[in-house]
């Protein structure tokens, strides 16, 4: 795609954004990048909506984390609000699978023929579960899959959606609240906190001053509701759907001002953001990253139920601190939404600034901290949650190495890539973890043994 | 399997360098082989656990010293960090006074600057037998008390003490001069051949002292001063009644 | 005029941080102090002196002596001193070569200085040579430009100083490991010119690059860096040693109205407390509270497809849609709930410590005792309850001190580090008055070398209270405590030989009968 499209898209995506924040999401801002000021929850939403993307919501009660998410999914995706009200999941004991993902055709099972009758929430690309942590772990676990590949199973049947974005907004645990499962809380790509946005602000929501009834089109949602009820291949349906949605984006335009995007223009988004290379800088320092996170020299690796070695040498490095070793969906949610965020502020390559905005929250939910390191720091005073401010603070002390050595570990990178290619030269040698997996990478056994 | 940083394929492995960067590799270098030298010799002098400072022993090391140091390029600086690497024992695992003091002297006469400076008063421990066979034309200054056979075998250098010596400092000394700001202790001078010492301080004794009947003291030649004043000048001293008065 | 400087001030700055790789620092602003300094940085926020950069702008491009300033002032960010506690180190260090607070200063501030523009030169290519080249300097200036033209491989037409110079350009700046042994040689190699710069210049000793005082950290950096630096102390007395020669800075650099830095009323400085208090916030101790417990009554918890052959009882017909058929016949699959008891609130703590002769003084000395005692106040004023301390070594003849429940930190640091020495004899009166009315939990520290043990043993063993006794060592006391304590549920006891011991302490950790 050309570069002029991409350009008048970012317009229309900055529209979008600039549309909620001043109209339906009032918030205060609480990210800089390069001297522009953003709400987290806004653009990180914003950018996973785009991004095909999964994005967990938490907050307090009443303070817009599924109605942040509602507007988004119905700017990018082109649905009217009900649609996407009709379509959510929300998060109870009782929910079951059937009303979550699909049940048989009453009429047809009693014919004897298994025909499964899909939820507009399976089917649609914009999906919201509201209220994760209120579903048992079980029922988590059901959901698993689809939420991770789009893909949806119910007795013999299945639909593996071709485009999908998943909200799923979480209260802080209280009595009636679940843990997320690992493996759940590990498929989002980010954790951001709907905050309150300050008595001022809230005055003027409490007076009406945000409301998405330009957004609701009850013509609209009755017929996206005809199609996605039809017994018609999903394809099809979903050829419907895509129809509707470019009317109701004529509508909205005709009536807001704000573009909404059809489906062509999500692609071409997508794969614009696709194209943007990682400096060598941002590669690097992911490496690094990565290293602290995975790294322990006694035991190959850091695992949940092993602590750290005694006397061990890297007490000053994360891997001390935390249980856990990070997942492999971690850098890649941090690739796909770096790279968002590069596309939204029309850079061409994505640098240490993207990355360093984009990783707390990457970060935040796929991190377990040792208990006493918790301890420790939860007094300590903050504007975060306790989780997004402990990951905000570890990039901060890992970036700050970084920078420290960021000459030293980009040469011992070449000089591996040269070893790797049958040069015969020394590995370069340092204290931080990633130099000692660069040597295990070459085939030194450098661990405790 | 796929190179793993590949990504980084033309990226420089060089990384951009000053001057520092080169000083700083020089020193360690050279500074390794100081302390290679050091550790080959002490490995070989300590064999039977034991080192006395016996003539030939110390001949012996001294020489294999001498051939350690030989192909070394070094500086008045490298002796001076060597002895505070020495002194910090943070490389170095083992310490002999004797053996590092004749090392150090070794280091000191093949080193090509004239007038060494080395801080005796910055380390907590004390080497013997510095300036050791230190040659005609080299200035040793010693800032701080130091050990015993400072100034052993001078062979017509000039050594500066400021500070105290310990025994047999200058003994055997061939030529030269020894000028101790502080005290000297027992022995000072012995075997003595030629050259001066000069004590500003008080000296415990000179020479070789026998209590008994005869009480020897026994320099070959040279002078020794005390405040200024000659206090033995003899190739052979008989008697104890020889030495000024007022000597302890 | 203005707007093109802020403006220049803009695009310098944004080129820089690029450079220096996005420290993460606000942007810098003007100001129109300081005729002579050139920098001030407070809180991490660098100020440039617009009278300065317009002085040396006479020289050289204005956008260079913005830009030599700034990689001046990151790179001390970036590299050196880091953090409150590295320069703290440094400054220790240094004032162990040079013995004076001040010379020791002096020198640190050099130190750090020629580490910060050497890290920069390796980085990049800096203004900062050309930017030196005018500045008017002093002999230890001079000393140090001679250093940089061997080291950066410039010509600041400096031709004196060349031997120390030359050795002052061995030491490997850039390696922080390096840094303790490097900061000693440098200082030594400079004394004598900093003590010939302190006496001839007295009051007027400001840096054109700025002073390093400790207003460039933020109070939560200096709150964090006393805690490392109390925890890398070998002793209360090498703390103090560094803490006390900033007490002043220290105090300033803190917020004011913070009282849990030790800092009590009036602001006065307790090295002491200060010690054991940041010492203690390295360890966490947790305190055991109501754990969950099974409900007993099983519940339908999820679905599971039915089978041949399974039992019908459990079958959910609204699942199954009436049907019974394979695959779509849904049986529940019933659970034991499980529930959290609401969380119990933590009660106070009776923290009784041992400050007889046989104890090491806390204030020369490590006190484990002192350091376990402070460890478990913060666990209990952590969770809202408040501590009450009884000191004690010969309580019959005075040696004792009480303090009654409160939640003020101060006061209880303080009645902790007192030392008696002398016997050790408990009043358990005293320690009856302090029960007050209810059951606090007891923490106990003391190498059980008490004269009247057996009263002690009586009083635990008519109590109910949770009680953590900790004991220094190991002796016959310990012995017959341990064995008199062992059939006590509530009573648990450990032992701590070295600071690595204490987290290993769990305060009131009740055996099973209190929640089976």
């Amino acid at each position: 795609m050309t570069q002029d499209t991409n350009g008048a898209l970012r317009e229309t995506v900055h529209a979008i954004h600039r549309y909620i924040g001043e109209n339906l999401y009032f918030s205060r801002p609480d990210l800089e990048i390069r001297g522009k000021k953003f709400n987290a929850a806004l653009l990180l939403s914003l950018l996973t909506g785009l991004r095909q993307g999964k994005a967990l919501i938490i907050g307090e009660p009443g303070l817009g984390k599924t109605t942040s998410a509602e507007y988004i999914c119905s700017l990018l995706y082109g649905l009217p609000l009900g649609t996407v009200w009709a379509s959510e999941v929300s998060g109870h004991p009782e929910q079951t699978e059937e009303k979550i993902i699909g049940r048989p055709d009453l009429g047809r099972l009693n014919q004897g023929e298994e025909v499964v009758v899909w939820s507009h929430f399976v089917l649609l690309p914009a999906k919201i579960v509201d209220e994760i942590n209120r579903l048992p772990e079980t029922k988590q676990s059901m959901i698993l899959d689809g939420v991770d590949r789009g893909n949806w199973e119910y007795l013999n049947d299945a639909v593996i959606n071709s485009e999908y974005c998943l909200f799923a907004t979480a209260n802080y645990q209280d009595g009636g609240t679940h843990t997320i499962i690992a493996p759940l809380i590990d498929r989002f790509d980010v954790m951001v906190e709907s905050k309150h946005p300050g008595p001022n602000l809230a005055f003027h929501i409490g007076m009406g001053g945000s409301n998405g009834t330009g957004l609701r089109n009850e013509a609209m949602e009755t017929e996206l509701h005809r199609v996605l009820n039809q017994r018609i291949p999903y394809k099809d349906r979903m050829d419907q759907v895509e129809e509707l949605s470019n009317r109701f984006g004529e509508a909205v335009e005709r009536e807001l001002g704000v573009r909404t995007l059809s489906r062509p223009d999500r692609e071409t988004i997508r794969s614009g953001m696709n194209e943007i290379p990682l400096d060598v800088d941002t590669n690097a320092f992911l490496r690094l990253v990565l290293a602290e996170l995975s790294f322990c020299s006694h035991y190959g690796q850091r695992r949940f139920h092993e602590g750290c070695a005694e006397g061990c040498h890297f007490t000053s490095y994360l891997c001390n601190t935390v249980r856990n070793c990070i997942s492999n969906r971690f850098p890649s949610s941090t690739r796909a939404l770096s790279q968002a965020l590069a596309w939204f502020m029309g850079d061409k390559q994505v640098g240490l600034e993207h990355v360093k905005a984009i990783l707390p929250f990457t970060l935040a939910h796929r991190i377990q901290w040792k208990e006493e390191t918790l301890a420790r720091r939860e007094k300590e005073s903050r504007r975060d949650p306790l989780p997004i401010y402990m990951a905000r603070e570890a990039v901060r002390e890992m970036h700050r190495r970084y920078i420290e050595q960021a000459d030293r570990l980009k040469s011992a990178l070449a000089i591996a890539c040269r070893i790797s290619d049958g040069e015969p030269l020394e590995p370069v040698e340092g204290d931080h973890p990633i130099y000692w997996e660069i040597r295990r990478d070459l085939g030194e056994e450098v661990l405790d043994s | 399997m796929k190179n793993p940083f590949w990504d980084f394929r033309s990226v420089p492995a060089q990384r951009r360098e000053i001057p520092l960067d080169r000083i700083v590799r020089a020193r360690e270098e050279t500074l390794d082989r100081i302390v290679q030298g050091y550790l080959q010799l002490v490995e070989e002098e300590v064999r039977d656990l034991v080192w006395l400072a016996e003539e030939s022993k110390v001949e012996r090391a001294y020489n294999a010293a001498v051939r350690s140091v030989g192909g070394l390029e070094y500086d008045a600086d490298d002796i001076d960090e060597f002895c505070a690497l020495l002194d910090s024992s943070s490389k170095i695992p083992y310490l002999i006074s004797g053996p590092a003091g004749i090392y150090i002297s070794a280091l000191v006469n093949r080193a090509e600057d004239d007038r060494i400076v080395l801080c005796p008063k910055d380390y907590e421990r004390s080497f013997h037998f510095l300036g050791y066979k230190l040659p005609e034309g080299k200035t040793l200054v010693l800032q701080g008390d130091v050990g015993d056979f400072t100034g052993a075998g001078l062979f017509g250098g000039c050594l500066l003490v400021e500070g105290s010596v310990g025994n047999w400092c200058g003994a055997g000394m061939m030529k030269g001069e020894i000028r101790v700001a502080g005290d000297a202790g027992q022995n000072t001078g012995e075997w003595m051949r030629g050259g001066e010492i000069h004590v500003d301080g008080t000296i415990q004794g000179v020479g070789t002292k026998f209590y008994g009947n005869t009480g020897y003291r026994v320099l070959f030649g040279g002078k020794i001063y005390q405040k200024g004043k000659l206090l033995v000048s003899r190739a052979l001293v008989k008697g104890a009644d020889q030495v000024s008065k007022g000597q302890p | 005029m203005r707007k093109d400087r802020d403006a220049l001030l803009r695009e310098v700055w944004a080129r820089v941080r690029e450079d220096h790789l996005f420290p993460e620092l606000p942007p810098p602003e003007w100001t129109d102090e300081g005729e002579r300094v050139a920098l001030e940085i407070k809180d991490k926020k660098i100020s440039l002196s617009r009278p300065f950069v317009e002085r040396m702008s006479e020289h050289m491009p204005e956008d260079e002596v913005v830009e030599g300033l700034l990689d001046h002032a990151i790179s001390h960010h970036l590299s050196c001193p880091w953090d409150f506690r590295t320069h703290m180190k440094l400054y220790a260090e240094a004032k162990q070569t040079l013995k004076e607070p001040g010379l020791a200063q002096l020198a640190t501030g050099y130190f750090m200085d020629v580490v910060a523009d050497t890290y920069a030169m390796r980085r990049k290519e800096s203004p900062l040579p050309r930017l030196y080249r005018y500045f008017e300097r002093d002999e230890v200036d001079e000393a140090i430009h001679a250093l940089y033209q061997r080291i950066w491989g410039v010509d600041l037409g400096i031709e004196r100083h060349e031997r120390i110079a030359r050795r002052l350009s061995r030491i490997p700046y850039l390696d922080r490991r390096r840094w303790t042994a490097s900061i000693r040689r440098f200082s030594k190699l400079l004394h004598a010119l900093l003590v010939k710069e302190e006496e001839q210049e007295g009051a007027n000793d400001e840096n054109p690059m700025g002073n390093h005082d400790l207003q460039q950290y933020s109070a939560q950096e200096v709150e964090s860096g006393l805690k490392d630096l109390a925890r890398d102390a070998a002793s209360p007395t090498e703390f103090k040693e560094i803490v006390e020669d900033f007490e002043e800075e220290i105090l300033e650099a803190t917020d004011p109205r913070e009282e849990g830095m030790g800092l009590g009323s009036g602001r006065s400085f307790d090295a002491d407390v200060l010690y054991y208090m940041k010492l203690a916030e390295n360890y966490s101790l947790p305190v055991r509270t109501m754990p969950s417990r099974n409900s007993g009554a099983l519940y339908p918890h999820h679905h599971l497809p039915w089978e041949i052959g399974k039992p019908y009882h459990d079958i959910d017909p609204w699942t199954s849609f009436g049907k019974i058929m394979p695959g779509i016949t849904q049986t529940w699959k019933r659970r034991e709930g499980e529930l959290r008891g609401e969380e119990e609130e933590t009660p106070d703590c009776l923290i009784m410590i041992d400050s007889s002769g046989s104890m090491p003084n806390p204030k020369r000395h490590l006190s484990y005792a002192v350091l376990g005692a402070a460890c478990a106040a913060e666990a209990y004023l952590r969770r809202d309850a408040r501590v009450a301390v009884y000191n004690f070594s010969d309580a019959h003849v005075g040696g004792r001190r009480s303090l009654p429940y409160t939640d003020r930190r101060v006061d209880i640091y303080r009645t902790l580090c007192h030392y008696f020495g002398g016997g050790t004899r408990l009043q358990i009166e005293d320690i009856e008055a302090l029960q007050a009315g209810g059951a606090p939990d007891i923490f106990l520290i003391t190498d059980m070398q008490i004269t009247n043990l057996t009263a002690l043993i009586e009083l635990f063993n008519a109590r109910e209270n949770r009680v953590t006794a900790v004991h220094i060592g190991d002796n016959d006391s310990v012995r017959t405590f341990r064995r008199s304590m062992a059939p006590r549920k509530n009573v648990s006891v450990f032992a701590v030989e070295e600071k690595q011991s204490i987290p290993a302490i769990v305060l009131g950790k009740v055996k099973e009968y209190l929640y089976s």
